[in-house]
């Protein structure tokens, strides 16, 4: 071989690696956003993209999605006793929630607005996109009343009642898709947030009505007008709260009182309006679970024991009282289980968004305040009646306070306690588990060894707030903080302060 | 970009074909002789003999020999080998004998460079270097490992012992905020995408650090960060092939004692008087908050390590009971934690004849940690082949090719099954074994303990876990393969110019398998899980490089053109099953329930095109330039190609004529170079468009808003002056380089914050700018030098300071980074958190600062941790990092000692904070200094009150950032070699015993904190350093 042939051969390998085109890669796991909107069936992906990060994000154990709203609002009522182990046991105290630099409160407004983010996507983009009107209408219908769910949860957990004082200046608006451009906005009066809350949902309410769900997990008409109902009654409009309320429960019977222990698992409960589905590989909100599920071997912290006094309210007839047990599992003696949650047996567990008793409550609630009191007792007493609870009559007490305590009743751990107390402007209301004298009450227990023995009853741990004193309506401390990163990078949220 | 490419290779085309070259043939003479150790006397095997200018070379056997043809028109002959001087000698004769010098840093030391090799004196740019005396003594598994304390200007952080993990390595300063800081590795001359701990170190030559532009600059867009060049051995021409055996067998345990913590008795004390406190505070009267902490104690603890005879252990005193003693005290580190071990082992061959050389080698080392079944072990083989081929004509193949599993139990995160903090975080009373009430061993049906797994603990006590028990039944493996290759063909077109054409690949396949067991522990309910996961990636280098190096009379000049194309492809799969249908199975197939399968794959190319040219004239003044055009896959076509460029120039003061008459002074040189690198290394493969993250969603297809669109993104650059003076003085006895620096970074990677309420954090852009300046001091002096006693003392230290010069915000307004504040003029890593303002005397609630209007630190305190102001708390970086490096040899006997140190600079202590609870988490330990709570008595303290309730003191604030100021002895090595009159008489060659301590002592302040923590100052729960003490022998055949 000569050395002439070794340029020859170092010509010819230097000549063939030459190609510009190589430089061009692509992402396995993301999609280009310029390609998502050329189609209507692209679409879809966002919205159902949207319902998983929305439900199926987890920012803690503690946060898994949006059922941390629901166990942090549960947490912070009167019924649930949360015991000291991990989870929900700093709002519990109101020292979490009011401390802009906590982790759940970063979590949970982080989780709100990016779903509002990509509603907006779909909303703006929708039009322009290849596809038929009716797929462009059902898409657009989904994601205003997605919007409409992230704003109403802001409106209800972020300030006073809208009642109190429509107003009050609670959380920036957005509308528009986020770009590169796109400043921070001012807070929004709560005047402000429920008109485009009642736009958006009126908007999807036309935009749904021929719409067919073949999942409960979608938004059809009656989460719709079940939606419109829960702020119908935020903002105090009691006969369109219960007439929306009336139209979302249309062919959701209250299920049979034996399906009342099947442990809130099963979106497939005739009850279940709207819920999100769990499967062995999906199954982040099933972490909620572990702290709602007090009974479940396979549970982690067991940590949403009833009040003793919560029990109190029941009769003993009553479907629901079958579900208190006095816990006797070493770490537990002693608690109050209210067995109303349980896993699947595969550990996991669809989440409950909306029954028809709600609605029932709701209506029910409507028409009382609007002096209809027929109307508002057979509302409770239908709910009743399937739970073999006692008859409401004028002799049981004051109706509005009755359903009011049915809602705790029937709603313990779904979500409605800090919201119902903000938007009734009623002060926080717990007491310990203690006789008289100050002394522990002792209950009876059974050891899974079976030996029963008398231990002390466990109860209430906090019955004021942080600073020591006592529980008051419309308090701070009710009121989630927004999050200081957000105050620091959004100065137009001071401009109104 | 064809043009480019087209337009390069006319060029280089033409310049091939223009050169001539020379007829081969001349009268030829045989030149022979023998190499030494000047200082040992010993043959030095392997030294490179070269007639200058010419293409003869050959090198030395074992025994020190050499014989090279040479012909009429040869001058001289220049002996090299890398660590000694080189030497150039006239061919006065047929026989010449040579005594080389090994010395630390003289000016003709041979160093790799990038793209080839230089010798120190010609160097411009700023390059250190370690060599294999320096690491073979290491008991490291990693070699970023034992870079700490050995090379001015370089940061090396181990945050973990977890045997088989890195260091971190910061080459002057921190070069970026958001993009990668880390250095660019390239072994044996490509740049090296394997793993870094699947290198043997002992297979290692030497490792040169290239911190400055001049020096890195021809690596472009990935040299930003420094570059560390690892170049292993390779064999030597000898009639005997040489083999070397080494083996060392050692011990581990913690480098550092964890947290103290308190004792039963005074758990169950201080428990009581939160509990206590906490009912005062429920509005119940003293008398009736003393009756219901007495009485409610033992529900929140759930046991009595006092028995049944104390079932109120504390009184209404709050005292123990007269009389209660803990029937046990289980400490859980007991089980948990171990003696480990550390076993190495490692053979290799060389030699080589006329026209070949081969290097070959194979290891093997087993560490067992100090944490129960955490460990390493991996076996690794190479083999470094060069052929002469021709005289025209070299090739050679560097293979190397390793297996490694290492077992790796959770052990950093504040997960529960962390077992580093489990062991901290159980107090002795809670057993782990099964007891009776009065304290005695439950026992099965065959008399056994019976592990406890604390079903009754509460949640800050880990129930329903015991690592010790179910750790050793599931399976936390990392199994590893990793090949590197490098081969090359060199054409030697001319005396004076070479071609050479390197393909490298760097193949890394990683196999994760998690089991967790279905009997015992957290996943009885699961029936037990599986997860396994693969990932392959595959990095391919290839270059062809043109160097041209001649002299011409006084002037010498050397160019190097080429090009360089490298493709990165990573493959994952992954997935996880749970339910198992008998236990002693293991794998996915066996377990009956799919929760996930998943795999993505990514890819990264960089087309490039460099150059360098050297000059000097006299070998006196030299200058230096290169410059390199890189085009990457990461960014959007209309950015994607940068070029970057150094400049550098030295002068040899030393060889001035007026400098000869003195003798004093041996060398005296300045240097200087400025020039720009990139760093691409953004974090992302795919940095220009918008996307949506894939989120499938109950079997429908889902997307979900992932990153806004950047068309206009575009590598970092680093822009670096270096300045520095290299003397020597005394026969060299004492040498000092010291460097100045000044590293400016500019277009920085940023995010530029959206409020959260955008739906995103914010947005990628190259705005911003940071400068880090400081100096390197590298000391080596020989205080005594005798024949029998040679004792050398290396200090090498250096600061810098880093800086922020701009931000993305507007005016310039300072940037909120988690703990962090960027701000202009303030370093990346200075603390941003709540000032601690002490307990209040009055109540015993914790303080902090409260800012005022402008964001300042007001006098004002608060209770409430929400509500108080951020202030710049320190840095987390430090002022001085170094090394003092001691070596002795008297006669046989050796002795090293390597003290690395680090002075200034904060640590946020995170782990601490998980018992320093105030109460708040019944069960979970106490350190001691809770003993020093507030109570009415005791009101001058910085510990709270206790309560049940949270009083969030222990949220983030100044109360726990700690001094990171420590010295290490990172090692200390003594060694015997045995006379070779002795060894001689049994046919062995040489033979070195030795013992060896890693991380012998260490000296800090913060008790139970491990002062090596992460870079940016805060700690993360992690597996603490280990010492490593161990004994061996080195067998030469």
């Amino acid at each position: 071989m000569k050395l002439t042939h070794v340029y020859i051969a170092i010509w010819t390998t230097l000549s063939l690696s030459s190609c510009s085109d190589i430089l061009d890669t692509a992402p396995t796991d993301a999609v280009v956003d310029t390609e998502i909107y050329k189609s209507t069936e692209n679409i879809e992906t966002v919205i159902e993209g949207t319902w998983r990060y929305l439900n199926d994000t987890y920012f803690t154990y503690a946060n898994p999605g949006y059922t941390a709203f629901m166990r942090t609002s549960d947490a912070m009522g009167n019924d649930v006793a949360v015991t000291t182990k991990y989870g929900y046991r700093d709002p519990y105290t109101f020292n979490e929630m009011i401390n802009s630099s906590a982790y759940r409160v970063t979590s949970l407004w982080t989780l709100l607005y990016k779903v509002i983010d990509n509603a907006n996507n779909v909303i703006h983009k929708v039009d322009a996109a290849e596809g038929s009107d009716t797929d462009k209408e059902l898409l657009k219908g989904q994601a205003k009343a997605l919007r409409a769910f992230c704003y109403f949860n802001l409106a209800s957990f972020y300030q006073f009642s809208y009642q109190k004082d429509k107003n009050a200046l609670t959380v920036p608006i957005y509308t528009e898709p986020t770009t590169r451009e796109t400043k921070g906005q001012p807070k929004a009066s709560l005047e402000d947030i429920y008109t485009l809350i009642l736009n958006d949902l009126h908007d999807a309410s036309t935009l749904l009505k021929d719409y067919e769900r073949e999942d409960k997990y979608k938004i059809d008409k009656h989460v719709v007008q079940g939606l419109l109902a829960r702020a119908y009654l935020n903002m105090g409009l009691w006969t369109e709260a219960a007439e929306a309320a009336e139209n979302a429960k249309e062919g959701y019977d209250l299920m049979a009182a034996g399906d009342y222990e099947q442990g809130f698992n099963d979106v497939g409960n005739v009850e279940w309006i709207w819920g999100h589905v769990q499967t062995s590989e999906q199954n982040t909100a099933s972490y909620t679970f572990h702290y709602l599920d007090v009974s479940s071997s396979g549970s982690y912290y067991f940590s949403f024991m009833a009040d003793p006094y919560f029990k109190d309210l029941f009769d003993q007839r009553d479907i629901r009282y079958q579900l208190f047990e006095w816990d006797g599992e070493p770490g537990r003696e002693g608690f109050l289980r209210y067995k109303k949650f349980k896993f699947k047996s595969n550990l996991i567990g669809d989440i409950v968004y909306m029954r028809s008793a709600e609605m029932w409550l709701i209506a029910a609630e409507g028409y009382a305040r609007a002096g209809q009191t027929a109307k508002a007792t057979e509302a409770l007493n239908t709910l009743r009646t399937a739970r073999n609870a006692p008859l409401y009559s004028a002799a049981s007490g004051e109706l509005l306070e009755e359903i009011l305590i049915e809602r705790r009743k029937e709603l313990w751990g779904e979500g409605f306690a800090l919201s119902d107390i903000i938007r009734t402007q009623a002060p926080v209301v717990r007491k310990a588990f203690l006789n008289s004298d100050g002394t522990p009450i002792q209950v009876e227990i059974t050891t899974p060894d079976g030996e029963v023995k008398k231990v002390n009853g466990q109860g209430h741990r906090v019955v004021n707030f942080p600073d020591g004193k006592p529980f008051t309506a419309n308090s701070r401390y009710y009121i989630f903080a927004i999050p200081n990163e957000e105050i620091r990078r959004n100065p137009s949220l001071n401009n109104n302060d | 970009m064809s043009r480019i490419t087209t337009c390069f290779y006319a060029h280089l085309t033409l310049v091939l074909f223009l050169v001539p070259w020379l007829s081969l043939t001349a009268q030829t003479r045989t030149i022979q002789g023998t190499v030494k150790d000047t200082f040992t006397g010993q043959p030095l095997a392997g030294v490179s003999v070269q007639v200058s200018d010419q293409l003869n070379s050959t090198s030395t056997q074992v025994d020190g020999r050499y014989s090279i043809e040479v012909d009429d028109t040869a001058v001289e002959l220049i002996f090299s080998y890398l660590g000694y001087d080189t030497q150039r000698l006239p061919l006065t004769s047929s026989t010449i004998d040579v005594s080389m010098e090994a010395s630390s840093k003289d000016l003709d030391e041979v160093v790799v460079v990038a793209y080839g090799t230089s010798r120190r004196g010609n160097i411009t740019g700023s390059v250190s270097t370690i060599n294999n005396k320096q690491l073979e003594n290491r008991q490291v598994s990693d070699i970023s490992k034992a870079f700490e304390g050995q090379v001015p200007g370089l940061q090396s952080v181990a945050s973990s012992g977890q045997p088989g993990t890195g260091a971190t390595i910061r080459i002057r300063g921190i070069g970026s905020i958001n993009a990668s800081a880390d250095p660019l590795y390239v072994v044996d001359g490509s740049p090296y995408m394997g793993d870094i701990n699947a290198i043997n170190p002992n297979d290692i030559q030497s490792v040169s650090v290239l911190k400055d532009a001049a020096s890195s600059a021809l690596y472009g867009s990935r040299g930003a960060n420094g570059v560390i060049i690892i170049t292993t051995k390779s064999g030597h021409a000898s009639e005997k092939a040489a083999i070397n055996v080494n083996f060392t067998q050692g011990a581990t345990s913690r480098a550092v004692k964890d947290y103290e913590q308190v004792t039963t008795d005074e758990y169950f004390m201080l428990y009581w008087e939160a509990l206590r406190n906490k009912n005062l505070s429920s509005n119940l009267t003293p008398e009736q908050a003393a009756r219901n902490a007495s009485s409610t104690l033992l529900t929140d603890l759930n046991i009595n390590p006092y028995g049944p005879d104390y079932p109120q252990p504390i009184g209404l005193d709050g005292q123990l009971a007269p009389g209660a003693k803990p029937l046990w005290n289980d400490n859980w580190a007991d089980v948990l934690q171990r003696i480990g071990s550390r076993t190495q082992a490692d053979l290799n061959l060389s030699g080589g004849g006329e026209n070949h050389t081969y290097f070959i080698s194979g290891g093997y080392l087993n560490e067992n940690g100090i944490a129960i079944e955490s460990g390493y072990r991996r076996y690794n083989i190479r083999s470094n082949i060069d052929a002469k081929l021709r005289p025209w004509l070299n090739a050679g193949v560097n293979f190397a090719g390793s297996s490694s599993l290492q077992k790796y139990p959770q052990s950093e995160d504040s997960n529960t099954a962390n077992i580093i903090n489990f062991s901290r975080l159980v107090p002795s009373f809670y057993p782990y074994y099964k007891r009776n009430p009065d304290g005695s061993y439950e026992t099965d049906a065959y008399d056994n303990k019976i592990w406890d797994f604390g079903d009754y603990r509460p949640s800050g006590a880990t129930p329903r876990n015991n690592l010790a028990a179910s750790l050793p039944l599931d399976k936390n493996d990392i199994l590893r393969e990793n090949v590197s290759t490098r081969a090359y063909l060199e054409a030697v077109l001319h005396p004076a110019l070479k071609f050479r054409s390197t393909y490298s690949v760097d193949y890394i396949n990683a196999n994760t398998h998690d089991y967790t067991n279905p009997l015992y522990g957290n996943s009885v309910d699961r029936g037990g899980t599986v997860y396994k996961s693969n990932v392959r990636t595959v990095g391919q280098t290839w270059n062809n490089i043109l160097t041209f190096d001649k002299q011409f009379e006084d002037h010498h000049l050397n160019v190097l053109a080429g090009h360089e194309y490298y493709d990165f492809h990573s493959a994952n799969i992954s997935g996880d099953r749970e339910r198992f249908v008998l236990p002693g199975f293991y794998e996915p197939v066996a377990a009956s329930q799919l929760n996930s399968f998943t795999g993505s794959a990514s890819d990264y190319r960089l087309l490039s095109f460099l150059g360098r040219a050297e000059y000097n004239y006299l070998n006196r003044y030299h200058l230096s330039a290169s410059l390199r055009t890189d085009g990457s896959s990461r960014f959007a076509p209309e950015s994607r190609w940068g070029t970057f460029w150094s400049i550098g120039g030295s002068w040899k003061i030393a060889e001035e004529s007026f400098f000869q008459d003195q003798t004093l002074i041996n060398q005296l040189t300045l240097r200087a170079s400025y020039g720009g690198q990139g760093n691409d290394n953004l974090g992302t493969y795919y940095a220009h468009q918008g996307l949506y993250t894939i989120a499938n969603n109950l079997g429908k297809g889902g997307t979900v808003t992932n990153r806004l669109p950047t068309p206009d993104l575009k590598w970092e650059t680093n822009l670096n002056f270096n300045i520095g003076l290299d003397v020597a003085i005394l026969q060299n006895r004492i040498s000092l380089s010291a460097e100045y620096f000044n590293r400016q970074s500019k277009d920085l990677l940023f995010t530029m914050p959206l409020p959260l309420s955008s739906g995103y954090t914010g947005y990628d852009a190259n705005i911003g700018s940071m400068k880090n300046t400081g100096f390197d001091i590298d000391l080596r002096t020989i205080p005594v030098r005798t024949a029998d006693f040679r004792w050398n003392l290396d200090v090498n230290f250096s600061h810098y300071r880093n800086q922020i010069t701009e931000l993305p915000t507007e005016n310039n307004e300072p940037l909120d980074a988690g703990n962090k504040l960027l701000r202009i003029g303030g370093s990346i890593y200075d603390f941003y958190i709540p000032q601690w303002a002490g307990v209040n005397p009055e109540n015993g609630n914790p303080l902090w600062y409260l800012a005022d209007e402008d964001g300042n630190r007001s006098d004002e305190t608060t209770s409430v941790h929400g509500d108080a102001g951020r202030f710049i708390q320190g840095s987390s970086l430090p002022k001085l990092v170094g090394g003092v490096n001691n070596s002795f040899s008297y006669k046989n006997i050796d002795f090293s000692a390597l003290l690395s140190f680090s002075i200034g600079g904060q640590i946020l202590d995170n782990d601490y904070l998980m018992i320093m609870h105030n109460g708040n988490t019944p069960g979970r330990a106490w350190s001691k200094e809770i003993l020093n709570r507030w109570t009415p008595e005791n009101t001058e303290t910085d510990v709270p009150r206790l309560t049940t309730d949270n009083l969030s003191w222990t949220a983030t604030s100044s109360r726990f950032l700690y001094s990171g100021t420590y010295a290490r002895l990172k090692n200390v090595s003594i060694g015997y070699t045995v006379p070779q009159s002795i060894l001689s008489r049994i046919g062995i060659s040489s033979l070195r015993v030795f013992a060896l301590a890693e991380n012998l002592f260490t000296f800090y302040g913060h008790k139970g904190m491990d002062p090596e923590q992460t870079v940016n100052g805060a700690t993360y729960y992690r597996y603490p350093a280990i010492r490593t003490i161990s004994g061996g022998l080195q067998l030469g055949l």
